[in-house]
């Protein structure tokens, strides 16, 4: 079975939950026996078995040649600098496109390329991929798949919703012959919000890699050593993400236990706001800004964490408590996730209820025995969570989606 | 003949609210949850009342008045009762009409259905005492037959309940133990000469107790007639059929829609048709049959799911740390001996507390296995840990005071002792001066000596 897969972002480029997530399941459905042909909008690196296809790359007689400057997390109306074509000297002609001028230039692209490819199916992850899997089912009259990581909704933690970006998604959910999401969370809001047939509506738990993270030396050594315990939040600085409750949990935890630092890492539109906060809160002794933290600084992170913290508004799947249970550290995460159906050995909190929240970060602080079975327990519970029992769930919607279509 | 022997455990804990960290040192009730969720401890025992309490002994007593044969055993946990007492005080005078049949056995338990029997004896056998009491006061009568909580079991607690004069105790009838054997059978615990064990027929009783409603089971709907044929199938091959289940069965764990209601009332009768059944409460069973062998339990042995063990409520650290640290207040509790604070203190050792905290079926995936009115294993952890953490200080506070009391007091003594012993000592100088100036003069007088030193020192006064 040949799949043509549409995705915006792939590893090893630094982006997110995105790229990892696409990459997880399109290598178990390689060893599924799946023909996976990976569209992505622009030339970048790759790692992994799929073949793929540039879009930009591949089809410049048709387009303008298009080396987008995109990454995922924009909303539609943010402008992004792209090279619309080249001078004579060979120097890159830049313009400001909107990245919704992106999407559709990226569903032409899609057209040409379903023209040119035999295929069964098609596989289109993220909303910005929606359109080209439209408009590639379209030529085609192959079966589509559109697989939710997010939704306009979640962006914008429920309201203020990008009407641009919600049209495209319930258009293309309308057309899409199945919608797979990443938990019964998002498929909710999906049956809810875009008024999607239940029915047509699947989940697909993410998957996680197991390995053994290298051990680093611990970060922030002077304050662990004057016995200080570290509460992390890692993530970007967004409404969505509930950093700002993270903060007013940190004031009730601190007024009880002065001894514990929070550091928040990551960067986003609410950063200001947020420091503006900690001073506000009087929390500026107890607040450490990290900034962005990737790799190995992220890890080391990570492993100095006594507790990591996903406060998130609305969070599709959620991919922290995953990564912090790697590394060997609890987590305690809101109940407005994905990740919060498939996990037990963590804590789970409503986001907006700061005060729960800063009793279980309390609560972990002081009872040893709570934070070494959350982290033992943690760690053996993310080996079941295997991308290749994704990819069987996947691989049985395809053979449904084909019999149904050839019956 | 087979006789058939229905027992039914009624139980409802205190469940421990949200309490929160903020609340150690400024929040002394654990168990006064208002929510309106299940940690509300008087809305559970109203809702329970309503679909099961009420309904279920409003049948049993129809039954006990249509048939003399009818009759079974109840065991009830003191916190149960405590809370019909406070909250439901009709579902108590219910339970007492049943007994007063005189067809209604009630068992020996522990008051706070806890697991005290493998963490300190001593405190087990002060709260089997409490029990005892409080089922005297309440039904005029003393059980004769023990049950653990969990019905759970083991060589050593058989062996108790014969040194303390019960007739015989209750288990689960576990393929482990019995081999080849039958549980409808009356069997000796190891190492026991005059006690006997009733054996739980696990099959049947769950059959009722839990697959009951199950529309996947084979056997779905389960008529009262049916059953009867199974229990009938035993005649020539048992003496006794032991149906223990939890009292809840009819009406919270089956819900009435299931049928469970028409099936109780129905039974009876269905058993009584076969000729050669009759009814038999516990201690009629033991009585009425000899032995047929042993029963070997080195290890706890409980009803709980497919394991029959512990693990549900010690099978990971969290539960065994909440155990160790309640059981480390016992010497300090019993020092202050303030009843109000070692009844909270027990309320704390119920089993249920542990239960919530159980994270075993989730390792395989199946995470609402089991019931609990916390959101997560870890929420029933942290708020009894908070819960804990409080007692911890006031006991700490209690104990350091009623120490500070022991030794003014001892000093008080002491002080007392001496005082008095100096005086003591006084009062025997002053007694020797005496008798040692009389015994002088006396001398002076009487002796020959005496009587010429006299005179020469009445001389020397001239």
């Amino acid at each position: 079975m040949k799949v043509l897969t549409f995705g915006w972002d792939f590893p090893p480029s630094r982006n997110g939950g995105l790229g990892v997530a696409c990459y997880g399941l399109t290598r178990e459905l390689c060893t599924e026996g799946i023909e996976v042909l990976f569209v992505l909008p622009k030339k970048q690196e790759t790692i992994g078995a799929p073949k793929f296809i540039f879009a930009g790359q591949e089809h410049k007689t048709t387009v303008i040649e298009v080396n987008s400057a995109l990454a995922p997390y924009h909303s539609g109306d943010s402008k992004v600098m792209s090279v619309i074509s080249y001078n004579t000297d060979g120097t890159p002609k830049y313009a400001i496109r909107s990245m919704m001028d992106e999407v559709h230039l990226f569903a032409k692209q899609a057209e040409q390329i379903a023209l040119l490819h035999q295929f069964d199916l098609i596989h289109a992850h993220d909303w910005s991929s929606y359109l080209a899997g439209v408009a590639a089912k379209k030529v085609s009259g192959k079966p589509l798949i559109l697989h939710v990581h997010a939704t306009s909704f979640d962006q914008a933690a429920s309201n203020n919703v990008d009407p641009s970006i919600f049209r495209i998604e319930q258009d293309a959910f309308n057309e899409a012959d199945a919608v797979v999401t990443v938990s019964e969370y998002t498929r909710r809001i999906i049956i809810e919000k875009h008024r999607i047939a239940p029915e047509k509506v699947l989940v697909v738990h993410n998957g996680c890699d197991t390995f053994i993270p290298p051990v680093y030396e611990p970060s922030l050594r002077e304050l662990k050593a004057q016995g200080k315990k570290i509460v992390l939040y890692h993530g970007r600085i967004t409404i969505q993400k509930g950093v700002d409750y993270f903060v007013r949990a940190a004031r009730r935890v601190i007024d009880v236990d002065p001894n514990i630092i929070f550091v928040i890492s990551g960067w986003g539109d609410m950063q200001n706001q947020i420091i503006r906060m900690v001073g506000e809160l009087g929390l500026s002794g107890h607040v450490i800004f990290a900034g962005a933290l990737w790799e190995e600084e992220r890890d080391r992170m990570y492993q100095t964490a006594d507790l990591v913290v996903m406060p998130s508004v609305s969070e599709p799947f959620g991919l922290v408590p995953l990564e912090a249970m790697q590394h060997g550290t609890p987590s305690l995460i809101s109940k407005q996730s994905g990740v919060a159906e498939v996990l037990t050995h963590v804590l789970k909190v409503d986001f907006w209820d700061v005060d729960a929240m800063a009793n279980q970060i309390l609560a972990t602080m002081r009872y040893d025995v709570l934070r070494n079975q959350l982290t033992t327990a943690g760690r053996q519970e993310i080996n079941r969570l295997s991308w290749h029992e994704a990819a069987k769930k996947v691989v049985s919607l395809y053979k449904n989606l084909v019999n149904y279509i050839s019956a | 003949m087979l006789s058939v022997c229905p027992y039914f455990h009624v139980h409802q804990p205190y469940r421990v609210k949200q309490y929160r960290v903020f609340d150690i040192g400024n929040d002394t009730e654990y168990f006064n949850d208002a929510s309106e969720t299940d940690l509300n401890n008087r809305r559970i025992i109203e809702k329970v009342a309503n679909k099961s309490y009420r309904p279920t002994n409003k049948i049993l007593k129809e039954l006990l008045d249509t048939h003399p044969e009818f009759r079974f055993a109840l065991s009830f946990s003191g916190t149960a009762l405590d809370q019909f007492e406070e909250y439901a005080p009709d579902v108590l005078a219910s339970f007492k009409e049943l007994v007063a049949t005189g067809r209604v056995e009630i068992l020996a338990d522990t008051y706070h259905h806890s697991l005290a029997f493998f963490y300190s004896v001593p405190e087990f056998e002060r709260q089997v005492k409490k029990h005892k009491e409080r089922i005297e006061d309440l039904f005029g009568v003393s059980p004769k037959v023990f049950r653990n909580t969990e019905l759970s079991y083991r060589n050593d607690l058989a062996k108790w309940c014969e040194d303390n004069g019960y007739l015989g105790i209750m288990a689960e009838g576990w393929d482990k133990y019995l081999g080849w054997r039958s549980p409808n059978y009356v069997y000796s615990p190891k190492g026991c000469s005059s006690i006997k064990v009733l054996l739980k027929n696990y099959k049947l009783s769950d059959d009722v107790a839990f697959r009951f409603g199950n529309q996947a089971w084979e056997s779905f709907p389960l008529r009262a007639e049916t059953f009867a044929d199974w229990v009938h199938a035993h005649h020539g091959d048992g003496q006794t059929v032991n149906l223990f289940m939890d009292y809840e069965t009819f009406g919270e764990h089956q819900w009435e829609d299931t049928g469970i209601f028409n099936f109780l009332r129905a039974l009876p009768e269905q058993l009584l048709k076969h000729p050669d059944t009759s009814f038999k409460t516990p201690t009629e069973t033991i009585e009425s049959y000899e032995s047929t062998g042993e029963y070997d339990v080195p290890d706890v042995l409980t009803w709980a799911d497919t394991d029959r063990d512990l693990t549900a409520w010690t099978g990971n650290d969290i539960q065994r740390d909440a155990l160790s640290k309640i059981y480390a207040l016992e010497s300090d509790v019993m020092e202050i001996a303030d009843p109000e604070l070692t009844e909270i203190w027990r309320k704390l050792q119920t089993s249920d507390h542990f239960y919530y905290m159980c994270t075993k079926w989730s390792d395989d995936g199946d995470v609402h296995a089991y019931f609990s009115p916390y959101q997560s294993p870890y929420d029933a952890y942290i708020a009894f840990m908070n819960a804990v953490s409080d007692l911890q200080l006031r006991v700490g506070d209690r104990v350091s005071k009623v120490r500070l009391k022991k030794k003014i007091a001892e000093e008080a003594k002491k002080k007392r002792a001496e005082v008095s012993a100096k005086r003591a000592l006084d009062k025997e100088v002053v007694i020797l001066k005496i008798t040692w100036s009389m015994k002088a003069e006396a001398w002076l007088r009487q002796t020959q000596v005496g009587r010429f030193l006299e005179k020469i020192f009445l001389k020397a006064k001239k």
